[in-house]
């Protein structure tokens, strides 16, 4: 008798597979659904990735254009989430790259001490524009200090809960790498709130 | 085990339980010390406190998000969509052209034989008069066809 486990990963695979065929067609009542039921994912994974929520937002109608014209390379046999932050993680990258030369990667490498580097250094910080609620001010100046490309892995395993091999595709990074940047990424966590909101 | 290695390994443990997790054997063994040692127990309780934290962190959306892009998405899609009928359009136009072309082939062949005998011109002439006939249109709807590829780069299809 299958378990729940098989049931739920049918679901979801044949969910990916109405998405793909939407997406074929460029359906636009499903692309209007998904933009409501993915809303808050994509713009929290942006907002870590950029650490600006200006930027974020336009990176989040860039997303969904680019879901928009390139749907039909989406084949329904990975998690949608997954290639829609590869998606919005790739616009990311051409912009810093655009901008800077630099990828996302080597921008905020620690190792390389190139911190995040916000737009305005006068502007109120943007994690702290971000969190508004002041409970969370602790909590938004230490996460403030960990690098994007921790905040980055970190959002999309104990958040978004991606499996390890699926962050490998969204990232485009080997698994060891993922793992590496995983138990650096917790370190940096564990480290941050332990001075900060701890 | 040494006692120090027996720390590190518990450190490494409990960082591996919560990123890929751990066998049942390593659990045990890891429950065990950190029963008996209080400095591994509290590095697993601070990772365990961040972890919570860092999951209630709360986003808040700006204002209609998700009605202005899917706004932005619509105007997109109906660009696409003229975009499309107007390459439907030239690929029909390009098809219908090469049918006719073809079907008018040995007419077009016999009047140029015929205007060329009749004004003396030399069949080289008329030959290559024909062959231009054929090319040149060809030409320049490669031409356009070109112009518009390189205006829509980085387009999809």
């Amino acid at each position: 008798m299958p378990g729940p486990a098989l049931f739920f990963s049918t679901l979801m695979s044949d969910e990916a597979k109405t998405i793909a065929r939407g997406l074929q067609k460029r359906d636009p009542d499903l692309l209007d659904r998904l933009i409501e039921q993915y809303q808050y994912r994509l713009f929290r994974y942006l907002v870590y990735v950029t650490g600006s929520r200006e930027r974020a937002e336009d990176f989040f109608q860039e997303t969904w254009i680019r879901v928009l014209e390139r749907g039909h390379q989406y084949d329904g046999k990975s998690k949608f989430e997954a290639w829609l932050f590869a998606i919005a993680r790739h616009l990311v990258i051409d912009w810093q790259r655009s901008k800077k030369a630099q990828s996302l990667d080597t921008l905020t490498d620690p190792e390389q001490e190139h911190p995040l580097q916000l737009a305005n250094e006068n502007d109120p910080s943007p994690l702290h524009q971000i969190l508004s609620q002041e409970t969370q001010e602790n909590v938004q100046s230490s996460l403030q200090k960990i690098p994007a490309i921790y905040r980055e892995i970190l959002v999309l395993r104990f958040q978004e809960e991606l499996q390890i091999d699926e962050m490998a595709g969204v990232l485009s990074i080997p698994l060891s790498t993922v793992k590496s940047r995983l138990y650096r990424g917790l370190e940096a966590l564990r480290g941050a709130l332990q001075g900060g909101a701890a | 085990m040494k006692s120090g290695n027996a720390h590190d390994h518990a450190l490494h443990l409990i960082a591996q339980a919560r990123v890929e997790g751990i066998a049942e054997a390593d659990s045990t063994w890891l429950r065990a010390h950190l029963g008996e040692c209080e400095f591994c127990a509290k590095h697993a309780s601070q990772t365990d406190h961040a972890l919570r934290v860092f999951r209630t962190v709360a986003i808040s959306l700006p204002d209609g998000l998700a009605s202005r892009t899917q706004f932005r998405v619509r105007l997109r899609a109906d660009e696409l969509r003229e975009h499309g009928l107007g390459r439907k359009l030239l690929w029909t136009i390009a098809g219908v052209s090469w049918a006719l072309g073809i079907a008018s082939a040995p007419w077009v062949w016999r009047a140029f034989e015929w205007v060329g005998h009749r004004t003396g011109a030399p069949k080289l002439i008329w030959e290559v008069g024909f062959v231009m006939w054929w090319a040149v249109p060809a030409l320049l709807a490669t031409g356009v066809v070109l112009a518009i590829w390189n205006g829509r780069a980085g387009e999809p299809e």
